[in-house]
């Protein structure tokens, strides 16, 4: 097993205004990936501006300063080059990909959003992508089976004013509420290069971007005063089980435990990773052996068991199963139960398999530019130092089977949060 | 405050090079130096074309199948072997191919390619276990057709190609389609299309791979290939446009898919129709996106392509809309087609689309897995080793002439089918008086 996760060499730099820039070369293909993360998520909202940060990702493509609207989009993939990007409750991140004579023009796309952004905002821009985001919520959460579940654990996984309370997609009120100086004072307390991390990875020299990083952000201020998102890392513990039954439009009952575990980056929670693993990934892991194939009540499909890598709060597990046909929601609990509980005995070949697990999925994702520059800004902008991505795969690997029996003790039926799904009764 | 006001051109262009395509028998493979993990793909002629009248989905059962259990171990020691090397088989069965690969760190490729040939090519199929896949296959597929979609798509297959033909009905089958497969249909089909020897694709660090032994483990006890399917079949392109509604009582969106038969694969417009397409809706810069989304705001995306297999191809435009604009984002969309397919597109547009194309050749062909997947449309679609760099210059070199012809030639706007799959009672009424195509309910 290689003794880190990034055997590829890393150059960091801090411009005078904050910015933090990190480079990684490899000259394997003529392509470089560019990621910025703001640190910036769904947790910084207040009351009454829920969603703020999701519609302002939207508002990033739109056109600033010296980029008129649908410039961003056309000169990026009229270089041939791949972008996006995406908002959770830790933080904002952005990225492209391009053929590597383009790079120069991603850091001038990206400086001049992060630093002329707020002189393009217009009204129309913002109805329109206000508009675009309401479609995104009826498409991912109203209107498909189950897709609300993920908006109904937080509320009851989190307590009102943790920042983790509410989901990132928002609340469409509030986002009809809010006016454009809103919007743009958002943007002026955030979208700060001291508040940002910058990755360029591929067909690069080191040197060349930092010179460039300073060529086009290198003239943006730095703010002092940007306000830190409300603390969420000792919310009040759990005061017993909590339930929700929803009746709906769902082909067949559904489950989801859920849990808070521990930030992620925690050796703790590496151990919540591992078990995850043991727990729901792969026909080997024990909701397929003994649920979906042992005692039959679970779709084969349909299991699952996964930590939301969140590193700001005690991060969720959330384990689920869809009953099989004629079984019920309440025998299926007692099924599912019985698994989580039943954790105790885990063996080492368990453990094994679920470390060979990870280490696939680990060198998957780092086997692109973007993946690599994806997880520098992470570990950058988590962490203080991008060098940090190099210890999660050693870090799982160094799981304990102590550690993993730690993990399966706190699953406690106290602290469980079980959300249940159930079809509607038809009358014939 | 200070930006930089100036858009920096391109530096010089360091050329991409598709890697070496080294062909043994029966192997196609990529050298990816430096790439920790390894991935081995065996395709077999046995894809959703093969599969009988009635039993749509049989292919996805075969692949169920293969994992319960082989001549030498049960399923859960097989699963416990094989995910111990940090290995999960995938399988996926398109209209022209099935493939069963494995993707590993590179060490342990060959023990993954042992326990992928001993699944593909000895299993076990008890019929209690088969029958119990075939089940939870059939249930999970009514999970599938409880989201929005899979209808609408059946009902444009339907229209499209008619349903007594097998691309008239779905790639992966229907819920009815799989619950009417027995144990017997799928024993048949493992024994007739899993004895070829099929073509093994490997894409890694090959510095220590033995490949023609990785050859042997797959190919060892197969028997002979077997006849092609045949040549593409005739497109009868039509003249009147028709709306087809399935019904989503309650529904909050109005999932679209709006298309038209079009050429297969091999036709020579393939790269202008790919460009033509690119600038409709194949990319976020696209005349329907730029229009639905970003300028109406009735959706969160519109995509239109051709979607091109051996034997045939279609036109496909996919989006969901707000109910309430169901009617003004079909105009909207069928009045791009329209315009795209009477004055073609422009040398702006176009000049986005090729390098657009020819870039994500660079950006895209990064990791074993997409190097094998391009490795595999060699295979499947008969191209020659050069046929990633002859693309790229293909795509560089349409020009606008071009272009506009294919749109011209494969974009039949008076000929589209609609579905709309949404609530009826809301959109029926105004459906109907758009004037955009004779009204009907899709057949249930």
């Amino acid at each position: 097993m290689s003794p880190t996760g990034y055997p590829w060499p890393i150059e960091t730099a801090r411009l005078d205004n904050g910015l933090r820039v990190v480079v990684s070369e490899d000259r394997t293909a003529p392509v470089a990936a560019v990621n910025i993360w703001y640190d910036v998520g769904s947790r910084h909202e207040p009351d009454g501006q829920t969603g703020f940060a999701h519609l302002f990702e939207h508002l990033m493509f739109e056109g600033s300063e010296h980029v008129a609207k649908t410039e961003h989009m056309r000169f990026i993939q009229g270089a041939g080059g791949s972008l996006n990007a995406t908002t959770n409750p830790d933080r904002t991140n952005y990225f492209e990909t391009v053929p590597s004579e383009h790079l120069e023009l991603a850091l001038w796309l990206e400086a001049d959003r992060m630093g002329g952004l707020v002189p393009a905002l217009t009204q129309e821009t913002l109805d329109n992508q206000r508009e675009v985001v309401k479609n995104e919520r009826r498409q991912r959460y109203d209107n498909v089976p189950y897709g609300d579940a993920w908006l109904r654990l937080l509320p009851l996984l989190y307590p009102p004013g943790h920042p983790y309370h509410h989901a990132t997609i928002g609340s469409m009120d509030d986002l009809n509420a809010a006016d454009l100086p809103t919007f743009a004072a958002f943007h002026t307390r955030y979208y700060a290069p001291n508040n940002a991390v910058l990755s360029v990875v591929g067909d690069v020299v080191a040197a060349d971007v930092f010179a460039l990083a300073e060529k086009y952000f290198g003239g943006l201020p730095s703010r002092p005063d940007i306000p830190p998102a409300p603390d969420g890392t000792r919310p009040a513990p759990p005061t017993g089980p909590v339930r929700e039954d929803v009746v709906g439009e769902v082909p067949a009952p559904r489950l989801y435990l859920a849990q808070r575990t521990h930030p992620f980056g925690t050796p703790e929670y590496d151990a919540v990773t591992v078990l995850a693993t043991i727990l729901g990934n792969g026909r080997g892991s024990r909701l397929y052996q003994r649920l979906a194939d042992g005692a039959r009540l679970a779709q084969p499909d349909f299991v699952s068991a996964y930590g939301v890598d969140l590193a700001h709060a005690p991060a969720p597990l959330i384990v689920s199963a869809t009953a099989r046909d004629g079984v019920s929601a309440a025998d299926l609990e007692v099924g599912l139960v019985e698994v989580l509980d039943g954790l105790g005995d885990v063996g080492p070949e368990e453990i094994d398999r679920a470390k060979a697990l990870l280490a696939t999925a680990w060198w998957r994702q780092v086997s692109t530019v973007a993946g690599r520059a994806d997880v520098l800004s992470r570990y950058a902008t988590q962490f203080g130092d991008p060098a940090r991505a190099g210890d999660r795969l050693p870090a799982w690997q160094a799981v304990t089977p102590e550690a993993v029996a730690r993990a399966a003790a706190e699953l406690s039926p106290e602290a469980r949060v079980t959300l249940t799904y159930l079809p509607e009764e038809k009358n014939a | 405050m200070s930006l930089v006001a100036e858009r920096p051109g391109p530096g010089a262009a360091r050329p991409y090079r598709f890697p070496e395509v080294v062909r043994r028998d029966g192997v196609v493979a990529a050298h990816l130096p430096g790439q920790a993990l390894a991935i081995a793909i065996l395709l077999l002629d046995a894809g959703a074309g093969r599969e009988p009248a009635g039993r749509e989905g049989l292919a996805a059962v075969v692949a169920k199948a293969l994992e319960e259990g082989t001549t030498r171990r049960d399923s859960a020691a097989y699963a416990l072997a094989l995910e111990s090397l940090g290995a999960e088989l995938f399988t996926s069965a398109d209209w022209d191919s099935f493939r069963v690969g494995v993707q590993a760190p590179v060490d342990r490729l060959p023990e993954a390619l042992a326990l992928l040939a001993e699944a593909t090519r000895t299993p076990r199929l008890d019929p209690a276990d088969v029958a119990r896949v075939r089940d939870d296959e059939a249930t999970a597929l009514r999970m599938d057709w409880a989201d929005p979609g899979p209808r609408a798509e059946a009902a444009l297959r339907a229209d499209l190609f008619g349903r007594d033909q097998r691309h008239g009905r779905p790639l992966h089958g229907d819920p009815d389609s799989v619950a009417a497969i027995s144990v017997d249909d799928v024993v048949g089909y493992h024994r007739t299309w899993f004895g070829q020897p099929g073509t093994l694709v490997v894409a890694g660090d090959l510095t220590s791979v033995d490949l023609d032994a990785l050859g042997a483990t797959v190919f060892a006890g197969a028997g002979g290939p077997v006849e092609g399917a045949g040549g593409p079949l005739p497109i009868e392109p039509r003249s009147s446009r028709r709306v087809v509604i399935v019904d989503r009582p309650g529904s909050v969106q109005s999932t679209l898919r709006l298309g038209h038969a079009a050429p297969h694969r091999a036709h020579p417009d393939h790269v202008p129709m790919t460009l033509a397409a690119t600038v409709l809706g194949g990319a976020f810069t696209s005349r329907l996106n730029h229009l639905i989304r970003e300028v109406r705001g009735y959706t969160y995306g519109i995509r239109g392509e051709f979607g091109q297999s051996k034997r045939f191809g279609r036109l496909l435009v996919s989006s969901g809309v707000q109910t309430a604009v169901t009617v003004p984002a079909l105009v909207d969309t069928v009045g791009e087609v329209s315009r795209t397919a009477a004055e073609g597109v422009t040398e702006e547009e176009l000049a986005v689309a090729r390098s657009w194309r020819a870039g994500q050749l660079s950006v895209e062909l990064q990791t074993p897995g997409a190097i094998a997947g391009a490795l595999a449309t060699l295979v499947v679609h008969d191209l020659p080793d050069d046929y990633h760099a002859t693309l790229r210059a293909a795509l560089l070199a349409a020009d606008e002439a071009t272009v506009s012809g294919a749109a011209a030639r494969h974009l039949n706007p008076a000929g589209l089918t609609l579905v709309v799959e949404g609530d009826a009672a809301v959109i029926r009424d105004e459906l109907v008086a758009s004037g955009l195509g004779d009204v009907v309910d899709a057949r249930p």
